[in-house]
């Protein structure tokens, strides 16, 4: 036999073979065919309805819109750029004007690589194909989800329009940052219309829906840039734009929109939002309703407070030693300190800024509201209110600095000490607040009980769990910054609660109104001895624990309160002017010390209330100075502030305190004898014995690393 | 079937190969080949026969999804709305607070224009009205031009009631008591004193056997009208001493102060009785005072003649 022979037979063999397979083929196919129809999803007619779902939009105070959430700002196709168009169909389908659904060159030559060449898997959708995915399918890969897909796609292509499948598609594709379809994405991206995209944006944009986040040019813009010119590629190569047009667009400069609407800016506040509105309406109301939400956020505010925590952050990684900025681009929530930042109004509650982390980007846990941190001594005011109230005491009554300890029911003994176990003798009430003077706040909670506290700190508006112990007093209790700085415009207000919200109004699509809050305060703090506390805590800025506030140049009339807890774990300040309260915490997610390059702890002076006092200046620039609410039954006297008789004029560190209409400071040096001398408890609570041996709040700001000044008079 | 041979000459594998059957079988595979390259005859059947089956298909599918949840989020939006706008006309076209308290629920409360508080306020008898915000007060909180709205909150079984500005901000807090709505209800209030220290009824305060006897007078339906509950007054501890009637009207309404001593307390029970039948009583009760007045001059003079 013949080599030709040989070869007809066999071409006859394969031949007669290949027509069976095929014949098999077809009917398998066939098979396949009613298998994928008993499944396959209705196409919606008209197909624009895959975008009637309306949008739900949140809003800052100032009306700008914080967030979009589903919708689609659809644009017919002579409202896009052709340039985007072209960079789209020379991308993802340059045959798309002349299939049917199916590029079989296209398909037949991915089948061969995917099958044939090892480790690769090309993809060949089509257009239609693709807009068939988004519409119905998951994006799990699966052959009869593809098979699916594509029979949708030849439904789509016979019932549809080439114009009106593309239009389709162009107003749904995802680039990222929140923004679906081009309209939004060229809004978000460059902050002008569809329309008016130029090739070098066009071909930026086109290169994004392939992976949105990858190729983000806002966190990888090289990346981006190299996408963009493999799109300028591909136009070349189809015909779309000739070499210097291709050249000239990937040398053209970018302008960048900063980055606003459903961007990750204010999404910490934007997730508290959300999750509000999903228990008050369920999911579904939030993500498909179409709401219109108006929120308490000042844009401006937010800003400043990110800028104020970041950069205090930086510092704080400056004076810890940790160098590594690197790795702040691509973080590490846990080798970094984290922070968070409230600010609110303080005669309304509404939220004006909230930051729950160095970078939302890097973690979302909200650290401003989610995470219960112990407040150390920034939980005193409540002490001394409640000792004011509850013991009719003054802030001239002299305590003794001095080693104590309490014995507590079923635990060891409570020997709470002082930052550098240092103690100064005998003090008034004001200056013991003021240097947060721990041996003096033990004995106010063992006289007036952690009840009291717990009852004063209530009513200021702390909701976080308390335990009943001595402790207590010193923040041994976890709050969150919001309840802090919600807690502490109580105290700014005069004593007049405000609960603290963020939701100003929610509206339906037609802007029918759902809810809108009321802003309705509650006397909840005797106005006078509020105004006590209030000029205490005004001491701690100017010469006590947080006076590093006043050095960095903030001059408005305000008070405040650090706090550091064990170990340096947590650093605080939550301070107030009559507007606005504010609370910063800083601290690991892990809870290790925070201690400068020296091993000194980093207390709330140190670590907080530089933040507090950056963000307090950008955010009072131009108010005029306003005074806190005298009350009128309240008068002054300069004291001494070791013994709390008044003080003569020779006397330098004099302190002014106000006093209430029946409490007068003395002429003469007269000390109680149970406040001069250590006295037995009378009441005795159960105190967990971890915090028994341990002392749990340890204040003194600066103290180790700037030495402490004189007192002078206020 | 024969098996196959090989050719033995070129001529053979030249008929073979060009015969018919091959032929045909070429021809026929290529021009299905290229005509659905060219044409896609075969997606379009496909996808004709699709459009045909396709209302017949499952509404499945991510978009689907989404438009079922858009459908259900619209119908509860709806749903909140119309409860909401319902109450909110409904406690539009109250006439009165006690009304408004009936529809307020705990988790709905209703907001209403400034105006219409002051109307609701403006329909009270002046005791009760003043008894929730002094008119002065209130007069004070007009003239500054902020207050804008009016907001309905359930209390327990009261109300508390918000003036609003434009802002939501609460400008004044007012608390309508379940017992002072009861008293709305039935149209009377009890207050502590005497009658000579309200104002309104100093002037006409008769003694409960003057009022009475002149009540009796009158036949049962102007009575009742004087008096619409007399059950009140039953049920009211204490015995009546004295009768006062208000010099103003309001809305039809003329206020009857009873007073009442329980203990050695003074108390007034006030109540609305109808405008045209105490004009009758008052002027009945005038009638017999000036009877008793030219009674006891007649008397005095007979005794003085006497004398």
């Amino acid at each position: 036999m013949s080599l030709f022979a040989v070869f007809v037979r066999r071409f006859n063999i394969f031949f007669y073979l290949a027509i069976t397979l095929a014949g098999l083929g077809a009917l398998l196919t066939a098979g396949l065919f009613f298998i994928a129809l008993r499944d396959l999803p209705q196409v919606p007619d008209p197909l624009g309805r895959i975008i009637e779902t309306p949008p739900t939009e949140i809003f800052a105070a100032t009306g700008e819109r914080l967030m979009l959430i589903g919708g689609r700002e659809v644009v017919p196709l002579n409202r896009i750029s052709p340039d985007f168009i072209e960079a789209v169909l020379a991308t993802e389908d340059h045959r798309f004007w002349e299939h049917h659904g199916l590029d079989k060159l296209r398909t037949l030559k991915a089948m061969w690589i995917t099958l044939f060449e090892r480790g690769k898997i090309q993809g060949a959708s089509t257009i239609t194909q693709q807009l068939a995915k988004n519409l119905f399918f998951s994006y799990r890969r699966a052959y009869m989800r593809k098979f699916r897909e594509l029979l949708v796609a030849l439904q789509i292509e016979t019932q549809y329009s080439k114009r009106e499948i593309l239009e389709a598609y162009l107003n749904q594709i995802p680039f990222g940052i929140g923004a679906y379809g081009i309209e939004q994405a060229a809004r978000s991206f460059f902050g002008k219309p569809a329309l008016e995209l130029n090739l070098a944006e066009s071909a930026l944009l086109a290169g994004l829906p392939k992976s949105p986040t990858r190729y983000n040019p806002y966190r990888h813009f090289a990346r981006a840039q190299k996408r963009q010119q493999l799109v300028l590629a591909r136009m070349l190569a189809v015909g779309y734009i000739n070499a210097e047009q291709a050249e000239a667009a990937s040398q053209a400069n970018l302008q960048f929109a900063p980055l606003a609407a459903g961007t990750p800016r204010g999404s910490y506040f934007l997730d508290l939002v959300l999750n509000d509105l999903e228990e008050r309406y369920g999911p579904e109301v939030v993500y498909h309703g179409g709401l219109k939400v108006s929120t308490t956020l000042d844009p401006q505010q937010q800003a400043w407070a990110i800028q104020s925590l970041q950069s205090g952050l930086l510092k704080l990684d400056q004076l810890s030693g940790i160098s590594d900025t690197d790795e702040f681009d691509a973080p590490n929530s846990q080798s970094h300190p984290q922070g968070a930042l409230v600010a609110l109004e303080c005669n309304s509650g509404a939220v004006k800024a909230l930051v729950g982390g160095r970078d939302y980007s890097e973690t979302e846990f909200n650290r401003a509201v989610e995470n219960n941190r112990l407040p150390g001594s920034g939980f005193k005011p409540f002490l001394y209110y409640a000792a004011f109230e509850k013991l009719k005491l003054s802030p001239t009554s002299v305590f003794v600095d001095k080693p104590i300890t309490i014995p507590v029911a079923g635990a060891a003994d409570w020997r709470p000490q002082n930052f550098g176990r240092e103690y100064e003798g005998p003090m008034i009430l004001k200056h013991a607040l003021m240097k947060s003077v721990n041996a003096i706040a033990a004995q106010l909670v063992e006289r007036v009980g952690p009840d009291a506290v717990i009852d004063v700190a209530r009513r200021c508006g702390i909701t976080s769990p308390l335990a009943p112990v001595y402790s207590l007093a010193l923040g041994t209790s976890g709050v969150s910054p919001l309840e802090m700085a919600s807690a502490f415009a109580t105290f700014a207000t005069g004593g007049v609660r405000h609960a603290p919200f963020w939701i100003r109004r929610v509206e339906d699509p037609l802007g029918r109104v759902l809810e809108e809050h009321i802003v309705r305060g509650q006397r909840s703090l005797d106005a006078s001895i509020d105004y006590q506390v209030v000029d205490m805590m005004r001491g701690v800025l100017t010469t006590g624990t947080g006076r590093v506030v006043r050095r960095a140049g903030f001059d408005l009339p305000a008070a405040g309160k650090t706090g550091t807890t064990d170990n340096f774990r947590d650093a605080w300040f939550t301070g107030f002017t009559p507007t606005l309260s504010v609370s910063v915490w800083v601290g690991y997610d892990r809870g290790v010390s925070m201690r400068d390059v020296n091993g000194v702890g980093i207390t709330g002076g140190r670590g907080a209330a530089p933040i507090w006092a950056d963000f307090m200046i950008k955010a009072t620039s131009g108010e005029p100075a306003r005074e806190f609410t005298v009350p009128s039954d309240i008068h002054f006297a300069s004291v001494d502030p070791i013994n709390g008789v008044i003080a003569g004029q020779w006397l330098q560190n004099k302190v002014k305190v106000a006093l209430r209409s029946g409490q007068e400071a003395s002429t003469v040096s007269v000390q109680s004898a149970d406040q001069m001398t250590d006295k037995t408890p009378t009441q005795q609570v159960d105190e967990p014995s971890t915090q028994t041996t341990d002392q749990p709040a340890i204040e003194a700001a600066e103290d180790s690393a700037i030495k402490e000044e004189e007192l002078p008079p206020e | 079937m024969t098996d196959w041979a090989e050719p033995s000459d070129f001529k053979e594998w030249g008929k073979r190969m060009f015969a018919l059957r091959p032929l045909l079988i070429f021809i026929l595979i290529s021009a299905i080949f290229i005509l659905e390259l060219r044409f896609d005859w075969m997606e379009r059947f496909l996808g004709s026969y699709l459009v045909t089956t396709n209302s017949a298909r499952p509404e499945s599918g991510s978009i689907w999804e989404k438009s079922h949840q858009t459908r259900t989020a619209q119908q509860t939006l709806e749903k909140i709305l119309t409860d909401r706008q319902a109450l909110q006309r409904e406690a539009r076209s109250a006439a009165t607070f006690t009304q408004i308290a009936a529809k307020v629920s705990s988790e709905n409360g209703v907001m209403l224009s400034a105006d219409h508080f002051r109307q609701l306020y403006m329909s009270l008898a002046p005791t009760i009205a003043r008894d929730i915000i002094s008119p002065l007060d209130l007069l004070e909180l007009v003239s500054t031009g902020r207050w804008h709205r009016t907001y309905f909150e359930k209390s327990g079984s009261g109300l508390i009631v918000y003036l609003l500005d434009a802002d939501n901000r609460v400008l004044r807090q007012l608390e309508l008591r379940s017992s002072l709505l009861s008293q709305l209800e039935r149209g009377e209030v009890t207050l502590a004193g005497s009658l000579d220290e309200l104002p309104n009824f100093k002037n006409r305060i008769y003694t409960a056997d003057q009022f009475f006897q002149s009540l009796k007078s009158f036949h049962e339906e102007a009575r009742r009208s004087m008096v619409p509950h007399p059950d009140l007054l039953l049920a009211a501890p204490g015995q009546i001493v004295r009768v006062g009637i208000s010099d103003e009207t309001q809305s039809g309404f003329i206020e009857l102060g009873f007073e009442f001593i329980v203990g050695n307390q003074r108390r007034v029970l006030v109540v609305q009785g109808q405008e045209w039948a105490v004009w009758r009583l008052r002027g009945h009760l005038e009638g017999l005072e000036r009877e008793n007045a030219a009674g006891s001059t007649e008397n005095r003079k007979e005794d003085w003649t006497r004398q």
